[in-house]
């Protein structure tokens, strides 16, 4: 990869370190010891089946409709809520998950118009991202707390599906879901850590997009989808 | 116990029954009270205003008053928190730093006095009324008082006492904003005033002189018809006497 | 000055506003929902102040640091093949800017909610090379519309107005037919909008947190518009001023879940948005070309002072809705785009007393600002500290009160003068009073008058009353405990 430039940084930095009396800034600095570490003590000793739970209530604030079923009866549960949403195209990412548990298969049989995103046909797929009536991909992360899927967007795994479409829907695998952000970030951070490269779009999703900035009036669906359902499906 | 009474610019020219009612409700509950007569004005004015060499002279001058007391007891939360704020003047000069943290480690409002130090909370008060009470932001946020004067005041008998809605927000006083930003002030006290009618009550309680003042002064413009008092007044009026 | 907004004069920008009774009306509902909101929001975490304790840390340790961590994340920019500008000026950020815009030929820029690029009139700089520039978040959109209305809140933009006057701007600027209906104005901007972020050739996003460890940028949103201006443009710039950034991922954990309860007392907004780089080349969609822009701006002057801290600011705007003469006065009165006790505190720093040495003045001191703040800055003290400055350093005070000071001074600082002083207040003042009440004063109690009247003193002053008491010997009535 061809490294970037960096214009105009030493003359920028030696003022802000003539104000503060800085180090040199290629000495490592030590983060300190915080006094208070609240957010460990957040979902302290839940379980997977409680933080289900707690996920399940968040969704009642964050206007996201929540499902509960299992591997087998996951395809049920999507035409489910194809029908409620009145879909009729879908998009969604190039990830083995949607092989591994069949999905695609179904998605496929399903006689509505599918589309599994293509890195090589940008631009077509992000046409039928935009008229699509659901995008669906699999959560990396969930976070029980704020009722929140983290999505490590990446090649076959593209930024638009989880926002053009009008709906989206996300597959939430029981093992991926933890107590709240602060597991998601000691996550990345580790990856940081040793080296290993992040994905280039983190989305920490939270229900359909929204705005209040009409008279403080909560609306659903702005830019992004308009209605949201997360699917938690136990055994994978 | 002895007592120094703090009784404040306002205390002393205008709310004069409140500094009586205090003197006689810490007698009533075991104090000596004396009042050093050199005392003046806490500062406060002229530390908001911006001129803090003026304020660490009028400091310096009471700090040395009330040396001698054993607690210093004020009649308005926001004057003793100036008292409590000295510190802060004399970040050079650590002898001033010291008498400055002395001076505010035995310094208390009186709601906070009797209820923390005399470990009071029923001062045998009985006083009929329909009363509202309005907590004034110095003595609720910057000294932290905030639940001596509702503890008191839930065991006077024969009053009672109606939440305040919005009850956090100032009440447009802010010392030299209200006669700077009158106009803004203004609206600030009509809330208030808007408020304490919502509530029904005919009696409007405070524990700083300053803010009493402030929505007495527009309640009386208004022609409303709620009396204003100090919360001493209160606690000091027995059936018995 | 760019941040500079509305009439010269802070007294006819405060009568425009006390006038303005839709806006009051807009502003009084807003505050109250977003008291409510933040105020449940920190209860519910049980343990608020230890969440405060920590961002302060958090930001401290950062600020003190921060010609380090921008090192770092200037580094970490470059190696995922960023191009960083760090710009001392506005002139030289909008130039980086402009640069890039024409080496691209773009003629459309789809930008998403940016206070910094506000700050610095990016936009203005962007349209006279003839580009079209859209503001895409809704609130952003609306005032742009209404022939660019400045913001009047830092979170939500367009909180000045109400829905018909939003109806009204769409009508005629846009043609648009439907009603008032908050549902059917988003509705209709969604649609005009989605045909901007495509056609778009350059997204412009601003930055909540940078985060120096991997040199990614975490966008904080509920609409979705930053999501549209990182995924579908070729080209995006990020505009960040230079203290918007923490450490590494743990701490912009903290900072996120601070500003999202403190700002709308959400657990987390619908898209917190993490990018790291332009796009990998195995990927579809995201920027093929990532340049970041770190602005100083003014800010390097407050470092090392006595308001370092109001650089720990994470632009929440807590402060701004808990502040009652933020309510009665509206954003538009502090002449700057950071409105309220923060931008009482931050605008004059950013520029200096001569623009901004009214808004000190803006503040009953009530410290409502201080109790809100997710970082703990002292509000209500900085206030106090730039009225000092004003006085002490900048010498702008008033003759007439810098007179009237130095009398307080010697009255109050000697026992004489203000026991004197005490005895003449009833006298002084019997002319003017009735009854009890004062109800036209003289000098400056002429403005506490006119719309309150004062009391009159009491014709013996509590002094007197105890030494007379003290010479009679009244009886105590000690009780022993």
């Amino acid at each position: 990869m061809t490294l970037g430039n960096i214009e105009n940084r030493e003359r920028f930095l030696s003022n802000i370190r003539d104000k503060i009396g800085g180090l040199s800034a290629d000495k490592p600095v030590q983060k300190p010891n915080w006094s208070t570490q609240p957010q460990y003590r957040v979902l302290k000793d839940q379980n997977q089946d409680q933080l289900i739970k707690v996920l399940k209530d968040q969704c009642k604030h964050i206007h996201t409709d929540f499902y509960h079923t299992d591997e087998q009866h996951l395809d049920e549960t999507l035409n489910e809520i194809f029908e409620e949403y009145g879909v009729r195209s879908i998009v969604y990412t190039c990830d083995s998950r949607f092989q591994d548990h069949k999905v695609d298969t179904s998605l496929k049989q399903s006689g509505l118009d599918t589309w599994e995103w293509d890195d090589n046909e940008k631009e077509a797929s992000i046409q039928f991202s935009e008229k699509a009536d659901v995008g669906i991909t699999f959560s990396d992360i969930t976070l029980a707390e704020s009722g929140t899927v983290v999505l490590f967007n990446g090649q076959g795994k593209g930024r638009s599906v989880s926002l053009l479409p009008q709906n989206y829907i996300a597959i939430i695998p029981k093992s991926t879901i933890v107590k709240r952000m602060t597991q998601a970030t000691e996550k990345i951070h580790k990856q940081v850590e040793n080296g290993e490269d992040i994905s280039s779009c983190i989305n920490f999703i939270t229900g359909p997009s929204n705005s209040a900035d009409i008279e403080m009036n909560l609306i659903v669906g702005v830019h992004g989808p308009i209605r949201a359902a997360y699917v938690v499906v136990d055994d994978i | 116990m002895k007592v120094s009474l703090f009784i404040t610019c306002l205390g002393d020219v205008f709310y004069v029954n409140a500094g009586k009612s205090a003197v006689e409700l810490l007698e009533h509950l075991g104090c000596e009270v004396d009042f050093p007569e050199t005392q003046t004005c806490c500062g406060q004015p002229a530390y908001n205003s911006g001129y803090h060499r003026e304020t660490k002279e009028v400091a310096k001058h009471m700090i040395e008053v009330m040396e001698d007391a054993d607690y210093v007891v004020g009649i308005s939360g926001s004057c003793v928190y100036m008292i409590h704020e000295y510190m802060h003047l004399f970040e050079e000069d650590s002898k001033w730093r010291d008498r400055a943290i002395a001076l505010k480690e035995k310094s208390y409002e009186l709601t906070q006095f009797i209820v923390d130090v005399l470990n009071i909370e029923d001062v045998g008060a009985s006083y009929q009324a329909i009363a509202t009470y309005h907590t004034s932001c110095h003595m609720t946020r910057l000294l932290g008082v905030q639940e001596a004067p509702f503890k008191l005041l839930e065991k006077v008998k024969g009053l009672e006492l109606v939440d305040l809605p919005n009850r956090q927000d100032c009440c447009g006083f802010g010392g030299t904003f209200a006669v700077k930003m009158s106009n803004i002030s203004e609206q600030m006290v009509d809330e208030k005033v808007d408020h304490i009618e919502e509530t029904k009550a005919n009696l409007l309680l405070g524990a700083d002189g300053s803010c009493l003042m402030n929505i007495g002064g527009r309640i009386s413009r208004r022609d409303k018809q709620v009396e204003v008092k100090h919360i001493a007044e209160i606690l000091n009026s027995r059936g018995d006497r | 000055m760019p941040m500079q907004i509305g009439e010269k004069e802070f007294k006819q920008r405060v009568t425009k506003g006390l006038d303005d009774n839709f806006m009051r009306g807009a502003v009084r509902s807003a505050q109250g929902r977003l008291q409510n909101n933040r105020a449940s929001a920190a209860d519910e975490l049980g343990d608020w102040e230890d969440w405060r304790t920590l961002g302060k840390e958090i930001r401290q340790h950062t600020i003190e640091h921060l010609d380090y961590y921008l090192h770092q994340l200037s580094e970490k920019v470059a190696e995922l093949g960023g191009n960083v500008f760090f710009a001392e000026t506005a002139e030289e950020a909008n130039e980086y800017v402009k640069n890039v815009v024409k080496s691209k030929n773009a003629k459309k820029i789809a930008k998403s909610k940016s206070m910094v690029t506000e700050e610095i009139s990016m936009n203005e700089a962007l349209e006279e090379l003839g580009c079209d520039v859209v503001e895409t978040d809704l609130g952003e959109y609306i005032l742009q519309m209404d022939d660019h209305d400045p913001p009047s809140h830092i979170v939500a933009p367009a909180l000045h107005k109400n829905k018909e006057q939003i109806r009204d701007v769409f009508r005629d600027k846009l043609g648009y037919e439907k009603t008032e209906k908050p549902e059917e104005l988003a509705l209709f901007a969604r649609e005009k909008l989605r045909e901007e972020f495509l056609s778009a050739e350059v997204g412009i996003t601003g930055c909540n947190f940078a985060v120096a460890e991997s040199g990614s940028f975490a966008l904080v949103t509920n609409e979705g518009n930053a999501r549209m201006v990182t995924t579908l443009p070729e080209t995006q710039i990020t505009v960040m001023g230079m203290e918007r950034i923490v450490p590494g991922w743990e701490e912009l954990d903290i900072v996120v879940s601070l500003l999202t309860r403190a700002a709308v007392g959400q657990k987390l907004t619908s898209y917190i948005t993490a990018l790291t780089g332009p796009k990998q080349s195995e990927e579809g969609d995201g920027p093929e070309e990532f340049h970041l822009v770190i602005v100083d701006n003014g800010r390097s002057k407050i470092l090392g002072t006595e308001f370092q801290e109001a650089l720990h600011c994470i632009r929440c705007a807590a402060c701004i809705n808990v502040c009652p003469v933020y309510r009665h006065v509206g954003g538009h009165a502090y002449g700057s785009i950071y409105p309220g006790p923060i931008g009482a505190v931050l605008s004059p720093l950013l520029s200096d007393y001569d623009e901004y040495k009214d808004l000190p003045y803006a503040s009953s001191l009530c410290g409502a600002c201080t109790e809100v703040c997710p970082v703990k800055i002292p509000l209500h003290e900085q206030l106090i500290a730039h009225r000092r400055n004003i006085i002490e350093e900048d010498k702008k005070g008033s003759l007439a009160e810098k007179v009237a000071m130095k009398g307080f001074g010697q009255m109050a600082g000697s026992a004489n003068l203000y026991q004197m002083a005490t005895k003449m207040a009833p006298i002084l003042s019997t002319p003017f009073s009735s009854k009890n009440q004062i109800r036209k004063g003289l000098g400056p109690l002429k403005h506490w008058t006119e719309s309150r009247d004062f009391p009159k003193p009491a014709n013996e002053s509590f002094r007197s009353w105890f030494k007379q008491r003290n010479k009679r010997g009244v009886q105590h009535d000690v009780r022993k405990h």
